[in-house]
């Protein structure tokens, strides 16, 4: 397949993520072998930060790749932490063992067999959620077009993985309001039966359910619901205090 | 009317007031953005509508009213099906629908009338009903506020429900709210009052709603007054 069809395929994919078993680790993992096959990196690895703004290696294109992108994280030095602390692109870095911006990752990056490095953050807008590793066994610097593809990928996948995260918190949102909504449902339903059942004011039988809530340490919902379920009886509530 | 940008209709919902969101602010700027005579918008939960968060006018809160008690309807509809249900001359329909919502619907003025999902992404809230007092289509860029001021709503909500305090409803979203309390109050005291589950209990509390031509709340605030008693062998009016 041309190179071109090859990156628009990569694109859709990536941008598929508002799907029931989207997996931010497959995803990575695809971005990563994709960078490889199409766009001639030696290798590619891609670091997410958690909630805690620590770096994490989410996929690499060979263990090799994985075990550098761990070194850069422990020995807190490589192209990859600086992209992601700027929120800047690190380009075409030519590396020197043992010297230069990053000295000790020089070393172990050239002595796996890599020579020259890049660094694409992924961000959208303010938010920086991680970076795209490339690192290439030659020093001759990838081609404006390869680095705008490259770029587009990490891009695609960070507003892929944003959009997954926010779907959750809405998710979890909504769980709450229905939950909420539902406990509301079943203590209006319960202040009712009391107020037949006691021969009260509907108000009267919201005091008694929560003077028993209190007494006994339950939630209101919960004491509603077993007035409505039949398991606690209306005679079996304290009057109110 | 052109179509409005998200930061327009976000400052229109935020107001001139204290910066808060405000239910009511919200669905006058539903309204306002599309052009229409007035809006509602319905809360589902578990696939039934629990009641509307609010209404710019009486109308708008018929609409509500009736889709809860009819379980059909436009906002009903769209929150089914997942996508805007339209329809431009309710008096004289192209599709035949909704056999119960459509009549005192249009007795009270509505002509035209659109459902909108409240959605974000996979998450669905409930819809927004959206009213003219004229037949017509909505214009392409009706429809495409319509889509960005039902997705605002439904982002609203989940802002305003992100404050609340553990296991409640958001203050913000119950102040101009009608959650139906008293359909539900009715539900219990009837289920006590015939010795069923509370399910029967609504379910009697319709079929006499129903029955008697009488709107569901008025009959539950009947029962709650007292004014109303179900026995197993019937209803009685309490003088």
């Amino acid at each position: 397949m041309a190179k071109q069809a090859q990156l628009a395929k990569t694109l859709v994919e990536l941008a598929d993520t508002l799907v029931a078993d989207f997996d931010v680790v497959d995803l990575l993992a695809l971005l990563a072998e994709r960078c490889v096959e199409v766009l001639d990196v030696g290798a590619a690895g891609l670091m997410l930060a958690g909630p805690d703004g620590m770096l994490h290696v989410i996929a690499s294109s060979s263990e090799a790749m994985r075990v550098l992108e761990l070194f850069e994280i422990q020995s807190d030095e490589g192209p990859c932490l600086d992209c992601y602390r700027t929120g800047e692109p690190v380009i075409h870095q030519v590396l020197a063992s043992g010297v230069g911006r990053w000295p000790r990752f020089a070393s172990e990056a050239i002595e796996a067999g890599f020579n020259s490095v890049d660094a694409l953050p992924m961000r959208l807008r303010g938010s920086v959620i991680g970076a795209l590793n490339l690192f290439h066994e030659d020093q001759r610097g990838m081609t404006q077009d390869d680095l705008a593809a490259a770029q587009a990928l990490a891009d695609v996948a960070t507003i892929g993985i944003l959009q997954h995260r926010a779907s959750l918190e809405a998710q979890a949102l909504n769980d709450q309001l229905n939950h909420a909504l539902n406990s509301r449902v079943t203590i209006e339903q319960a202040k009712g039966i009391l107020a037949e059942r006691l021969n009260v004011q509907i108000e009267e039988s919201f005091g008694i359910l929560r003077s028993h809530a209190r007494n006994h340490n339950l939630r209101l919902a919960d004491v509603a619901h077993g007035v409505v379920a039949g398991t606690i009886l209306a005679s079996s509530l304290d009057a109110p205090s | 009317m052109a179509p409005s940008t998200r930061s327009a209709i976000l400052r229109s919902i935020i107001g001139k007031g204290n910066g808060e969101l405000e239910t009511q602010r919200l669905c006058a700027a539903c309204a306002e953005i599309t052009g229409m005579s007035g809006a509602g918008i319905m809360l589902m939960s578990g696939d039934v509508p629990r009641g509307e968060v609010c209404a710019t006018d009486e109308v708008s809160h018929l609409i509500e009213e009736l889709q809860y008690t009819l379980g059909e309807g436009p906002c009903v509809d769209a929150y089914n099906l997942d996508v805007p249900v339209l329809e431009p001359d309710l008096a004289h329909p192209g599709v035949s629908r909704w056999m119960a919502f459509t009549p005192p619907a249009v007795d009270a003025g509505v002509r035209a009338i659109f459902g909108f999902p409240l959605q974000i992404g996979a998450v669905r809230l409930g819809a927004l009903d959206l009213y003219s007092d004229r037949p017509g289509a909505l214009t392409d860029d009706q429809h495409a506020n319509g889509l960005t001021v039902a997705s605002i709503a439904a982002q609203a909500i989940l802002v305003m429900q992100a404050g609340a305090l553990g296991g409640t409803v958001a203050e913000q979203l119950e102040i101009s709210a009608d959650f139906q309390t008293v359909v539900h109050q009715a539900s219990g005291m009837v289920s006590a009052q015939l010795e069923v589950g509370v399910a029967q209990g609504l379910i009697r509390l319709r079929a006499h709603a129903f029955g008697s031509g009488r709107p569901l709340p008025q009959v539950a605030r009947a029962v709650v007054a007292r004014e109303l008693r179900f026995t197993p062998s019937g209803t009685e009016a309490v003088a």
